[in-house]
């Protein structure tokens, strides 16, 4: 606020001068004769009268009008961004606006105005009054009015009875108490008509029940007033009404009150929850267990809390909760998902594999070993069994891995497990990433593909991309439990394809020249994915190409088609698993997650060594990104065919606080309107990244961070995220990073192109594009530029 | 190592402000001071809904005694014109002692049953009466390189 400046002080001034100046000469020079000659009652009721006016004076001048302090930032940050303008509120069946008030970032309540000249919200803002230079408002009004009434009542009877004496003394006029009472008496009369036009003025105001400013606006002229109370209530409010305390200085402190974890939760449908309860002791202890875990183990009582899908929260939380959930319940939360889909880092090694034309994974061996872990469980069942491994593997986070391996992928090798061990060194976003992937490609299968191919992903990332390894380890049950409700919805579709082995979706044939390419690729090469080295290590097996010509699993596909693409498909370059889902795109991701789930299984056996294998692992990364960039050249090219697909198109959605969500499957090439931001380039990185399981902590957070601004902001923030994780990029991170970097890179560098994926998805049904969305997402990143799509690795 | 494990543990039972959540005013009597009694959604897993409906709506029964126009009322008033307002520099008046009392309720609900969930009231006083915020806190776990952050101030203290 600014200093008042001298000239407000001005008309204050002035009132006071005249005032005790005028009453003062009264009392010195009629007061005498009047209490000789009238009534020596009259000077003491004079000075009571005008000690009265002077108190209202004072209290009207200094007293706190009913400022409202400025709300903090915690308050209006919601608002700030989005609000409207206006809000309305029912008072009392009368629709009243509220007015959003910019300099306090509050929406104004109810009879609430800013003044100018003090600038502060004043509560039931009457006018700002020069006289006494302060707002009258709530609580001082009352003050106000006493101070016009009794100043009334004064100037009349200092008029009327300097008159008096004036008139008895005509012949001593020129006296100087005549003189002086005529001075009086002047000013008094003058002043007189304007102070009793604004007394008649609010009396008129007070039975009515407004304000002057709601008189002045017009506000309720012609309807009615919802807050009067009745002529006779209305000024027994204002003359009885206690008046609030202000606002703006709180007299006393309290002592803080500590918070401190664990926490209560209440109605925990987890067996925690009951513990919790009856003391934090177990929760504790559970905490305890745990030191180590981070982000996973969070806080049991986090996992107690059921995760919502996604809400926009931090992903740590988010991860927490998911992981908690996961590690808790093992059982059931079908909401954190995060078994069941096979992320893109996980399937990024089979998919990997596949392209180095190692003995890719047979799909059905994936699918099995997803099946295995899944259980027998339908698809529901599948994504909540598939949460359990990870579950259980993120229960442990870092002797998880094996855990979590061997549940999830019982005939996935030791290698893979062992490889996962070594690279689970981070959580976090990767783990986030790896979730999101897993969300995308689904259930069960996903989770057995997600959890190996992330194991293998991490494994052959580790060298290259750590934030992969990451990902893949803890990720896995930690995305899974992220993804969870939009996985599991996924999952089922994702299950139902992979279970039928039936292609849902008209099979894209780029997807199997993909695959075929995959095949074909040496394993070597493609040591960016590590674990998908060990994929394609094993022998292009009819599996594998089998399941290259699998179109009807398309989900699976699109994650399979990085490394499988390299040749037909629109050769995203996304990772495997990112590539797969994006050759994918026209295909549900589920067949592509089955068709990698084999072959992720079988692929351990054979990548056991490639993937101690560092220098292969460059070697591969570097051939990867090639791959990548032809397999980009490709997906975009099938982007564009595909984009007629709409929703059916891979969706690269991102996995705007969700799990993948369904929409914006759209192939970089075909990018449509831009999405929300929600969806844009922040999904299309997280998807793209997480496609290659190489979700790095800044970009997840990034993401996330933008995630939760979407609706916001569309595309700023997925556009820092972009650009942070370009900035980020590495030459020689390996080709797992490529798709992401390309990603991102593409983001970057062409907004339209990532938010064009969201919008293009968006409209699809969720759960049904979300295959789809995912194939298309895994194209995108691989269309980013490769410098984008390493940075946002690391 | 075991100062590392040391902290780790207290990190785990140190919690961090994640979000906070506000219950807005009651508009619908007229500018009296109400509190929506609405359960807001993002505290559904963290308290119970009954628990926090009482808490408003005994808060909200402690503002109508505040502002309630009776006995009292008129008497200060009268007290308040007859002394020419000096008696405000004496005496508390009667909205001041309920909202000391009511200051000492939510003191004692933070204490009682929000703090063990994570959750801190904010006397609505401090913002001007148009909000009533609850802090929302998460366990920072072992998450944190962020400094340890329990939250115990009270929003009194700010």
């Amino acid at each position: 606020m600014e200093p008042p400046k001298p000239s407000a002080f001005i008309p204050v001034c002035t009132a006071v001068c005249l005032l005790l100046g005028s009453t003062s000469m009264f009392f010195v020079f009629t007061c005498p004769w009047l209490a000789l000659n009238i009534c020596p009652a009259v000077p003491p009721c004079c000075a009571v009268l005008f000690l009265f006016v002077l108190a209202n004076f004072t209290m009207a001048t200094f007293m706190d009008a009913g400022v409202l302090p400025v709300a903090g930032e915690d308050e209006d940050k919601d608002d700030e961004f989005r609000a409207p303008l206006y809000k309305n509120v029912e008072v009392k069946g009368v629709q009243v606006r509220m007015k959003w008030c910019a300099s306090c970032h509050f929406y104004r309540p109810p009879r609430c105005s800013h003044c100018s000249v003090c600038d502060h919200c004043v509560e039931d803002f009457d006018h700002h009054c020069p006289w006494v230079n302060n707002c009258i408002g709530r609580r001082n009004y009352r003050y106000f009015f006493l101070f016009l009434l009794s100043l009334t009542v004064h100037m009349v009877g200092v008029f009327t009875f300097g008159l008096m004496y004036v008139l008895h003394h005509v012949d001593d006029l020129w006296k100087l108490h005549c003189l002086v009472t005529l001075v009086v008496i002047s000013i008094s009369g003058l002043f007189l008509i304007p102070v009793l036009g604004l007394t008649g003025f609010h009396l008129y105001l007070v039975s009515r029940g407004r304000t002057t400013n709601e008189q002045v606006t017009g506000k309720f002229q012609g309807g009615v007033n919802p807050f009067t109370r009745g002529c006779w209530n209305n000024m027994e409010y204002l003359v009885c009404s206690p008046i609030s305390p202000t606002y703006t200085v709180r007299p006393w402190k309290r002592a803080a009150v500590r918070v401190q974890p664990p926490f209560l939760r209440p109605e925990l449908d987890r067996q925690m929850a009951a513990k919790i309860r009856d003391n934090g002791t177990h929760s504790l202890a559970l905490q305890n267990k745990r030191p180590s875990a981070g982000a996973v183990e969070l806080s049991d009582i986090k996992q107690l809390k059921t995760p919502p899908p996604l809400p926009p929260k931090p992903d740590r939380s988010l991860l927490k909760s998911q992981v908690a959930v996961s590690d808790d319940m093992g059982h059931h939360t079908k909401s954190i998902i995060p078994v069941s889909i096979p992320t893109v880092p996980q399937l990024r090694p089979v998919l990997e594999a596949i392209s180095r034309d190692s003995s890719p994974i047979p799909p059905e061996q994936l699918l099995k070993a997803s099946d295995q872990q899944a259980g027998s469980r339908g698809v529901p069942d599948v994504s909540s069994g598939s949460k359990e491994s990870p579950a259980r593997g993120s229960h442990q986070v870092q002797p998880l891995l094996q855990p979590s391996g061997s549940l999830q992928l019982n005939s996935l090798p030791l290698n893979s497990r062992s490889l996962t061990l070594k690279h689970s060194s981070r959580h976090g976003s990767k783990s986030q990433l790896l979730l999101m992937h897993a969300d995308g490609l689904g259930s069960n299968l996903a989770a057995g593909i997600i959890s190996t191919s992330g194991l293998l992903a991490s494994q052959c990332s580790s060298s290259v991309s750590p934030s992969y390894d990451n990902l893949i380890s803890p990720a896995d049950s930690q995305f899974l439990a992220q993804r969870g409700a939009p996985s599991v919805s996924y999952h089922s579709h994702f299950m139902s394809l992979g279970t039928d082995g039936t292609a849902p979706r008209p099979a894209p044939h780029s997807y199997s020249p993909v695959f075929m390419g995959v095949a074909r690729h040496s394993p070597q090469p493609r040591d960016s994915s590590p674990s998908l080295q060990g994929l394609t290590s094993r022998d292009p097996s009819p599996s594998y190409q089998g399941f290259l010509q699998r179109d009807s699993s398309p989900g699976f596909q699109g994650l399979i088609p990085r490394d499988l693409q390299t040749q037909s498909i629109t050769s995203r370059d996304i990772p495997p698993p990112g590539a797969a889902k994006r050759e994918a795109t026209c295909h549900g991701l589920p067949d592509s997650l089955r068709d990698l789930i084999p072959q992720d299984m079988t692929l351990p056996k054979s990548a056991a060594a490639r993937y101690d294998n560092f220098s292969k692992t460059i070697m591969a990364s570097i051939h990867e990104r090639r791959e990548l960039e032809e397999r980009e050249r490709m997906l975009r090219v099938q982007a564009r065919s595909q984009a007629l697909y709409g929703p059916d198109v891979g969706i690269y959605d991102i996995p705007s606080r969700r799990s993948l969500p369904p929409d914006n499957v759209r192939p970089s090439g075909s990018r449509g309107p831009t999405p929300p931001a929600y969806g844009s380039r922040e999904f299309l990185m997280s998807t793209g990244i997480l496609g290659y399981g190489l979700r790095t902590s800044p970009l997840s957070s990034s993401s996330t961070s933008s995630l939760t601004r979407g609706p916001k902001t569309s595309s700023s923030p997925l556009q820092s995220s972009s650009s942070s994780l370009q900035s980020k990029g590495r030459s020689s991170s390996p080709a797992y990073l490529h798709p992401e970097r390309q990603a991102q890179g593409h983001s970057s560098s062409s907004t339209s192109t990532l938010p064009r994926l969201p919008t293009n998805t968006y409209p699809a049904p969720p759960y049904t594009s979300y295959p789809t969305a995912k194939r298309s997402s895994l194209p995108f990143p691989s269309e980013g530029k490769e410098s984008v799509a390493l940075g946002t690795l690391k | 190592m075991a100062a590392e494990f040391h902290n780790l543990q207290e990190m785990q039972h140190s919690a961090l402000l994640v979000t906070k959540v506000f219950i807005q005013r009651d508009y619908s009597e007229g500018t009296v001071c109400r509190f929506q009694n609405k359960f807001p959604s993002e505290l559904n897993n963290r308290i119970e809904r009954t628990l926090l409906e009482e808490t408003v709506k005994t808060l909200n029964s402690y503002y109508v005694e505040a502002e309630k126009i009776g006995g009292q009322s008129y008497l200060e008033g009268c007290l308040a014109c007859a002394t020419a307002y000096i008696v405000f520099l004496c005496m508390e008046t009667r909205y001041e002692k309920v909202l000391k009392k009511i200051s000492n309720y939510i003191q004692e609900q933070n204490e009682k049953i929000y703090a063990p969930r994570g959750l801190l009231l904010t006397d609505p006083i401090e913002r001007g009466m148009r909000v009533l915020e609850v802090s929302v806190f998460e366990d920072r776990g072992s998450s944190g390189s962020t400094p340890s952050s329990s939250m115990s101030s009270c929003s009194s203290a700010r």
